[in-house]
């Protein structure tokens, strides 16, 4: 019996000796949190082979200018600064007084999308709205829904609704500018009512580590049509982008593309934060269209369809996209 | 096989000997309500590189009993714990929720240690069913990391059973130390979107000291005040698990405070022979 009882409290008193895993600290001051943020990034952020970005070499050029007499929002633009490097409007830093953002994305190229325009001279203000989703018939008998976030719960009865009022419609427009994503399920409720049978949608990988290459194999994703007691649309679609159409916008505008029809950021983000409270977000898991390629740049509108909004026009109230695209649904080689 | 052997012969001889006396001992089941609070330490680098520092809540039911094939020697014990813990971040702008549920089964054989009247060493071990999740509001996409677990480990316990004054006391000490099982856990950067997706590779682990950690010890005194006792205790409770690059820890020091009791099943008859013996898996 001794030596039983030995046996038990020796295996009962030897774990504690081997200590727990360990999780890595920072100081609470200036350079303990830059040191966090570039750490957390350098260790989830997944593009920096895409942007070309030498990470090491960033922080060689920033960490000298963190000085311990920094205070807040000094110390808040100088990483905002810092993440701006990797150019990719899914990397903000949120701190109680401001919220870093990269603009450049979109701010470098025309708007393309006016709502007030779209609202006053083709809807004439008399539109429905289901889902999150604003619908109406144009005037040449096409239909047209704008959807201006992914973040707006949208289900099938919804689609299913907007679509059976299109259904003498000779097309149907789904206008996504300035859609600057949300929720991915929603991309699959909506292309589910666009397709006849299960289509690979993409793929997604993850980091397996956090080495800058640790990266999954892609795993392949696919939609399935919705079922037939659902309203399906096989007629002409049109997909109006703009360089403001991001993240799950941009997932589902490199799903339609190979569908019917004629932005950026595909990067999942994931969160974390640094010691003294902030927290920041970055693209961690990289999804690819259905062809294996990289849409975190956009997707480039189908050929022939690279149409800006002329602002003269539109001053008068002709929105070109719009028009072109109903051109388009008209026109006998669609 | 040796000690595979002696066990077997305490159980037949223990059959044998029920069966020549021709009365069964009354194996009394020894339950406890348990109310336990204190503080938490959270982390998990899959939701934030930082350390969590809270509170800790949870609600425990607790039975144990004589084993039917040889009551003298072997007890069960059945658990089940509802836990809460809420914590901040070190800034203090950010909470973090663990809920978890825990479930656990385990048979220990018992000592009288010769020479110190009262005191029983326990020894044996127990399965454990755990499930739960951590909740980071902040975050986005990865707002939660659950956690499952089956394990199989070690557990014992030194109950020793005294007076003070004229009052009846039980004071257990019990550690439970997981050795091997299997758990979950995401890919280092793998979003549960993913999961959803349909990847499941990769998620299950098998558990060993190495990846998975875990000392639960538990500090009881019964006081046996009459038919109800109150039971005061401490609970100190790591757990510590690495995979996939992701740190996970909970440590939790906790009070504890209930109710406990021993209640008897009656045979049909609605009689007890006299000649019955009274076999408690944890009071004297």
């Amino acid at each position: 019996m001794g030596k039983s009882v030995s046996a038990i409290i020796l295996a009962c008193v030897l774990p504690l000796f081997t200590s727990c895993h360990e999780v890595e600290e920072w100081d609470q001051d200036v350079v303990g949190n830059f040191d966090a943020l570039w750490t957390v990034v350098d260790q989830h952020y997944c593009f920096f082979e895409e942007k070309d970005v030498d990470w090491d070499e960033v922080y060689r050029r920033y960490r000298p200018r963190v000085t311990s007499e920094m205070r807040g929002l000094e110390f808040f633009n100088l990483c905002a600064q810092m993440l701006d490097e990797l150019k990719d409007g899914h990397v903000n830093l949120s701190s109680s007084f401001k919220t870093s953002y990269y603009r450049k994305w979109w701010s470098d190229y025309p708007q393309n999308f006016d709502e007030r325009l779209v609202e006053q001279y083709y809807l004439r203000f008399d539109y429905s709205t289901v889902g999150g989703i604003d619908y109406a018939v144009l005037r040449d008998n096409v239909g047209y829904m704008r959807y201006p976030s992914f973040s707006y719960p949208v289900g099938h009865s919804a689609i299913d609704a907007i679509l059976s009022q299109f259904a003498l419609c000779k097309g149907i427009i789904i206008d996504i500018r300035d859609n600057g994503g949300g929720d991915m399920t929603n991309v699959g409720t909506i292309v589910s009512h666009f397709i006849g049978e299960r289509i690979l949608a993409g793929s997604i990988c993850h980091k397996t580590g956090p080495g800058h290459n640790d990266f999954s194999e892609p795993y392949p994703y696919y939609y399935d049509p919705v079922d037939n007691s659902r309203v399906r649309w096989i007629k002409p679609v049109v997909v109006l982008v703009n360089r403001s159409t991001f993240s799950a916008a941009n997932n589902f505008v490199s799903v339609m593309q190979y569908l019917h029809t004629i932005g950026g950021g595909s990067g999942m983000p994931f969160s974390s934060e640094i010691p003294c409270g902030w927290g920041v977000r970055m693209s961690a898991c990289p999804v690819y269209d259905a062809r294996g390629l990289a849409t975190e740049n956009g997707v480039d509108p189908s050929e022939g369809c690279e149409v800006d909004l002329d602002p003269v026009l539109a001053l008068t109230g002709t929105d070109t996209m719009l028009d072109f695209a109903v051109a388009r649904i008209l026109s006998d080689d669609f | 096989m040796k000690r595979l052997r002696s066990v077997i012969l305490c159980i037949v001889s223990a059959l044998a000997v029920m069966a020549a006396d021709g009365v069964k001992p009354l194996r009394p089941v020894t339950a406890a309500y348990t109310l336990e609070a204190g503080s938490s330490h959270l982390s998990d680098t899959y939701l934030t590189p930082l350390k969590y520092s809270g509170q800790s809540f949870a609600l425990g039911y607790e039975r144990m009993q004589a084993m039917a094939f040889s009551p003298e020697r072997w007890v069960m014990q059945l658990s089940g714990r509802l836990g809460l813990d809420r914590a901040l971040n070190p800034a203090r702008n950010a909470t973090m929720w663990d809920l978890g549920l825990e479930l656990r089964w385990g048979m220990m054989h018992r000592w009288d240690i010769s020479g110190v009247d009262g005191l029983r060493l326990y020894g044996g071990g127990a399965t454990v069913l755990e499930a739960g999740a951590l909740y980071l509001s902040r975050n986005g996409n990865n707002p939660v990391s659950a956690r499952a677990s089956w394990t199989v480990g070690l557990t014992g316990a030194a109950v020793y059973n005294f007076r003070i004054s004229r009052l009846p006391v039980c004071l257990r000490y019990q550690p439970m130390l997981p050795v091997t099982g299997a758990f979950f856990s995401p890919d280092y950067g793998e979003l549960y979107y993913e999961i959803y997706l349909g990847n499941h590779s990769g998620l299950a682990h098998a558990a060993w000291f190495g990846n998975y950690f875990r000392l639960d010890n538990l500090l009881t005194a019964d006081l046996r005040l009459g038919s109800t006792n109150l039971r005061l205790g401490y609970r100190a409770d790591v757990m510590s698990t690495k995979v996939n690059n992701i740190v996970t820890r909970r440590v939790t020091h906790s009070f504890v405070i209930g109710v406990s009791g021993e209640w008897l099943s009656l045979p049909r008859s609605g009689r007890i022979s006299d000649n019955a013996k009274i076999i408690s898996a944890l009071y004297r």
